[in-house]
């Protein structure tokens, strides 16, 4: 069992129900390969080693006991650093909460681990989820598996990083604007964003609220589809989450009679690598039966400068509770109330959340509201609009999830040309809508590439089936040679 | 749209209670014009009257509520425990002008 | 030497003046104009958005969760049981319940604020109009409700000398925030007009009414302007009080300060004269005290809270609850005056207390003398309880026990006098039936038969010639005077009735 690192998560479940491998060595085995590999990439911030082998400890005492055991049996997972372990830390990559102590469960985490999931660690990410690269983190960056001078995306940077070198099996990712997607596409691994409202977000620290989703990272489709079956419930918590009961994926491996849509006009300036890359996985959607039909989203171009009044806006608020008070970092050279706020706002957050709280609060504020955050709502309603009308006519909307492969670390410092890194992300958190990253391949400088699979609200289990026929057809999913060990 | 300059910066500042150094609101400063600038592209869009009610909620049907049943989640031991300062089962803050 | 007369004689005096010399404004010619913003806390058993505990007075942070703590990852989640009361209050105030309405976040800084914004009902509150009818110096006047919403209340800070505390045991509990329309013109209605508001919250079972611990805090909005003028002048925000009689002093300060200073500035820009501003009324100096201006007033950034589905209330819904709405205050104050007898103001004395309101009712029930009854309560029993500081309620003095001392009375079984001193015995021993009382003592033991009364009518009438002359010669106190003495030597148990008789037939 050196080389259980290669198989997917739900061929280690299986082969830990079968006996042939305990959980603790299973936990030891990729404990291995954190400590082996973890400060090269700089995806883990805490690995809980005592937590997991005890709670592996008790799961081998439940199987030998002949007790049931759960869905994810045995498998281990990263959480994301942004939502809560009862009595574990959260950072939220933050320097702000880096001695905060979670007073309680995610649902979604409390959930995975009732399907006896071996919680292996906390992942790195952009501080607060803002950025797109993974050089947010207050505390190191993360780097990219198959390039360690290239970023692994954001702000899920850790969780995607940990799953294509194989330091976990299965990791949880949150996606606000394609925090999920874009760091699966350029990791080369499978990242699914649901529905909004699929997946409870209690426990998640919210940054966009009516935008965040926590979903899964995984090698396979067939792992991403067994956590959904797991934490894509109703939470009575979460008052936004879908009055609906879980679901069950089954997976198929074509696409007759599948509509695809393709927004031709708003798709005009891609790069030549990521236009063909793109269009070599349509032909192969074809050929699995599906049939191409043009659809108008052209209202999406607007996409990224309503997200950003939309999310910022949001963010300010929901970031304003961390003013050195009731918990935090306060700063030490605070003298009165006043300074407390501010200095310890100062001090705990790193720039680019700065720059977001400052723009949100900017685009709420009395004389400007109306012209940024009550604009954008509406045109946000037009791209509901737009969506559904293609709906009318697709089953599911296809578009490349990158505007390229991993870029270098450092090479982007407009903050415009930094957010236009999410533009075909966007628009399914505005329209609320399931989205998967598949890996399509790899561009000129063996750099993955990922294809998006945009579903309607709701078709969760539509847009994995999708997924699952096209990566049958392709398995382009591969280790990076760096972390292609033969052993932990 | 009106010129986002040093002044509108801090009172942004006031207005979220952040302080920062000042290469950083130099650099602040910068990237807010640039972005503020970018969304200027909203004066392209006519929005005509009775735009849509779609929301990211449009599954929702029926209210979403609890019952009125008290539930201690967290202990005062549990919440203190993170406090940056606390005194007498109170968070503690520097003594305050009554000004609310 | 007589003093001089300060006004109208010296207009120069008049910029001189002191505060001492108010009462010498033309009030006449000058119109307050108030708005109140009433917050009351709901007695639900949980938190409007939290499920922590929903109690005053326990020791701090412990009756806290992860929302009104403003944890990170915590998520609001609607009580629908405030819902409910906001909704009953609505219907009592004949306002309109909005079907569809929707939550607000409110932002700004404040140590007893867990997330440091508010979630509030800014655009579309749950109530809408409505008015309350309430009785000013005899007079009833109706007030119009601008509208009603539910919000969260915050924290309390708490001050010390070197430091100060926070609690967050209040830290959403859940508010119903009431905004009168500016229809308010003197502090008597500012009073009248929130008791009675106080009073409908109470008789819906919305809000315990608890001013002292501080169920209910009332804003006032005040301006002046002169009698006959249309437009509105600058206006002050005084806030927190949390006494009627605070809010009828601190309005009539302010409209005084108000008329004051455009009187003796009588060209100067209304605004430079009265900045808008906030004002905190001062318990412990009973005189407000300035918060802030408006300068540096927050810009709250209202925008809908993303957390929260907007909240749909049907007919359906609506129509249940109104059907439970028990009788109102006002309605019952009507009742109480046209059908039962009761002057206004202890109509009035008796409403405004929902509870003594219930137990006036209940002995009425049995005794049915609700004149009589109602003296008992308000005056007899209430003067006897006042050094004791507690209600009839509080002592446990059962509402059938009061209604059987006055059925006695009614009855001739006991003499008023004699009741008196069994009403003192029953605030002795709370729960001792007053049958009992007089029962086991003999002194209480009415004297009505004549065999007995007669000597003692005798013997008066034997000891008081000149009294018995001057009556017949038409003096009627003379009359009295014989019936009290003989009420004297029977100690109060001679029936007054036989005693009339037994007199007025001697002396004829």
């Amino acid at each position: 069992m050196n080389r259980m690192h290669y198989l997917s998560a739900i061929e280690l479940r299986d082969a830990f129900l079968k006996g042939e491998v305990t959980a603790q060595n299973i936990a030891q085995h990729f404990l291995k390969r954190i400590e082996k590999h973890g400060s090269a990439l700089g995806a883990f911030l805490s690995v809980l080693g005592p937590r997991v082998l005890l709670k592996a400890e008790a799961l081998d005492k439940k199987r030998t006991h002949g007790k049931p055991l759960g869905k994810l049996a045995g498998i281990p997972i990263a959480i994301k650093d942004n939502m809560h372990i009862a009595g574990e830390i959260t950072t939220c990559g933050s320097k702000f909460l880096k001695n905060y102590k979670a007073p309680f469960d995610a649902t979604a985490v409390r959930l995975l681990e009732e399907e006896d999931a071996l919680l292996i660690g906390k992942t790195n990410l952009d501080e607060f989820a803002m950025g797109s690269s993974n050089e947010n983190s207050a505390y190191f960056p993360v780097n990219n598996p198959w390039n360690l001078t290239r970023v692994p995306g954001g702000s899920s940077g850790g969780s995607a990083a940990a799953i294509s070198a194989r330091l976990a099996l299965l990791a949880t990712g949150s996606d606000t604007g394609g925090s999920i997607r874009q760091p699966a596409s350029f990791c080369g691994v499978v990242g699914f964003k649901p529905t909004y409202g699929r997946v409870s977000r209690y426990g998640l620290v919210a940054f966009g609220s009516s935008l965040d989703q926590i979903g899964p990272f995984a090698t396979t489709v067939a792992d991403a589809a067994l956590v959904m079956e797991t934490i894509g419930r109703s939470c009575p918590y979460d008052a936004t989450s879908l009055d609906f009961p879980a679901e069950s994926y089954k997976l198929t491996q074509d696409l007759k009679d599948i509509k695809i849509g393709i927004p031709n006009r708003f798709l005009e300036n891609l790069r030549p690598e990521v236009q063909a890359n793109y269009l070599s996985a349509i032909d192969i959607m074809r050929s699995l039966g599906a049939t191409a039909v043009e659809i108008d989203l052209d209202i999406l171009k607007y996409s990224i400068a309503v997200y950003y009044v939309l999310a910022t806006a949001e963010a300010s608020t929901n970031l304003a509770r961390f003013d050195g008070i009731r918990y935090g970092v306060r700063s030490p050279s605070a003298k009165n109330l006043e300074q407390i706020y501010d200095f310890s706002r100062k001090e705990g957050f790193g720039r680019e959340v700065k720059k977001r709280i400052m723009l949100g609060t900017f685009v709420l504020s009395a004389g400007f509201q109306d012209a940024y955050y009550k604009k954008a709502q509406k045109i946000r309603s037009l791209i509901l609009d737009a969506f559904e009308k293609a709906y009318e006519i697709c089953d599911a909307v296809i578009m490349p999830v990158a505007t390229s492969g991993a870029f270098a670390a450092g090479a982007i410092h407009d903050p415009v040309e930094m957010y236009l890194q999410d533009i075909f992300t966007v628009p399914a958190n505005l329209a609320g809508l399931p989205a998967i990253s598949v890996p399509s391949g790899f561009d000129s400088e063996h750099l993955p590439l990922g294809i998006q699979i945009i579903g309607p609200q709701m078709c969760d289990v539509s847009v994995m089936r999708y997924a699952y026929a096209y990566e049958q057809a392709t398995r382009l999913a591969g280790v990076p040679p760096a972390f292609a060990d033969e052993e932990p | 749209m009106a010129d986002f300059d040093r002044q509108t910066l801090e009172h942004l500042k006031k207005l979220c209670r952040i302080e920062c150094d000042e290469a950083e609101e130099a650099d602040i400063l910068n990237s807010l014009k640039r972005i503020i600038e970018y969304f200027a592209q909203f004066d392209e869009v006519q929005i005509e009257k009775g735009a849509s009610k779609h929301s990211v909620l449009n599954g929702m049907t029926g209210n979403r509520w609890r019952e009125d049943i008290p539930e201690t989640l967290l202990t005062r031991e549990e919440f203190l425990s993170n406090a940056p300062d606390q005194i007498a089962g109170m968070i503690r803050v520097p003594p305050v002008l009554k000004t609310q | 030497m007589s003093r001089p007369p300060v006004w109208p004689a010296s207009r120069r005096h008049s910029r001189m003046r002191s505060r001492k010399r108010m009462k010498d404004l033309p009030y006449d010619l000058w119109e307050p104009v108030i708005g109140l913003e009433i917050h009351a806390q709901l007695n639900t058993r949980s938190k409007l958005f939290s499920m922590a505990p929903n109690r005053f007075g326990d020791e701090p942070n412990t009756n806290i969760s992860y929302i009104c703590t403003g944890q990170p990852g915590a998520l609001p989640l609607l009580n629908k049981e405030a819902v409910r009361k906001a909704v009953q209050f609505g219907l009592a105030i004949g306002g309109k319940i909005s079907h569809f309405s929707t939550f607000d976040r409110k932002s700004y800084f404040y140590p007893d604020s867990p997330r440091n914004f508010q979630i509030t009902q800014f655009e579309s509150p749950l109530i809408r109009g409505g008015a309350v009818s309430a009785d000013v110096k005899g007079i009833t006047k109706t007030f119009q409700v601008n509208r009603a919403h539910l919000e969260d209340d915050a924290g309390m800070l708490k001050h010390f000398t070197n430091f100060a505390g926070i609690d967050y045991n209040r830290a959403g509990t859940p508010l119903i925030e009431i905004v009168s329309e500016p229809c308010i013109h003197s502090p008597k209605e500012a009073s009248a007009y929130a008791q009675a508001i106080r009073a409908i919250l109470l008789y819906v079972d919305a809000c315990d009414g608890n001013m002292e611990e501080g169920s209910l805090r009332i804003d006032a909005n005040i301006s002046v302007r002169p009698k006959g003028e249309q437009a509105l002048r600058p206006r002050v925000e005084i806030k927190n009080m949390n006494s009627f009689s605070f809010l009828e002093m601190a309005i009539a300060g302010e409209v005084s300060r108000q008329i004051a200073l455009y009187l003796s500035h009588p060209h100067r820009p209304f605004l430079e004269l009265i900045p808008p501003g906030t004002y905190r009324w001062d318990a412990d100096l009973k005189q407000t005290v300035l918060m802030r201006t408006k300068e540096s007033a927050d810009d709250y950034r209202y925008f809908p809270e993303p957390d929260l589905p907007p909240l749909l209330i049907t007919e359906d819904y609506i129509d249940k609850i109104r059907d439970a709405l028990p009788e109102l205050p006002h309605n019952r104050f009507k009742r109480y005056v046209s059908d039962l007898g009761l002057t206004e103001y202890a109509a009035s004395t008796l409403i405004n207390e929902k509870a003594l309101s219930d137990y006036f009712e209940e002995a009425n029930a049995i005794c049915k003398n609700p004149r009589l009854l109602c003296n008992w309560i308000t005056v007899e029993f209430a003067g006897r309880l006042k050094d004791k500081g507690k209600t009839l309620i509080d002592l446990g003095i059962p509402s059938q026990h009061v209604a059987k001392l006055v059925q006695m009375i009614d009855q001739h079984k006991i003499t008023s006098r004699i009741a008196k001193d069994v009403a003192d015995e029953m605030v002795e021993s709370p729960g001792m039936d007053p049958e009992a009382i007089v029962r086991q003592n003999p002194d209480y033991q009415p004297m009505d038969d004549t065999a007995s009364i007669e000597p003692i009518v005798d013997q008066v009438l034997s000891e008081n010639p000149q009294s018995v002359a001057d009556f017949k010669a038409g003096r009627d106190k003379a009359f009295a005077f014989l019936v009290g003495q003989v009420m004297k030597l029977t100690r109060g148990k001679a029936s007054p009735q036989v005693v009339n008789d037994l007199l007025r037939r001697k002396i004829q």
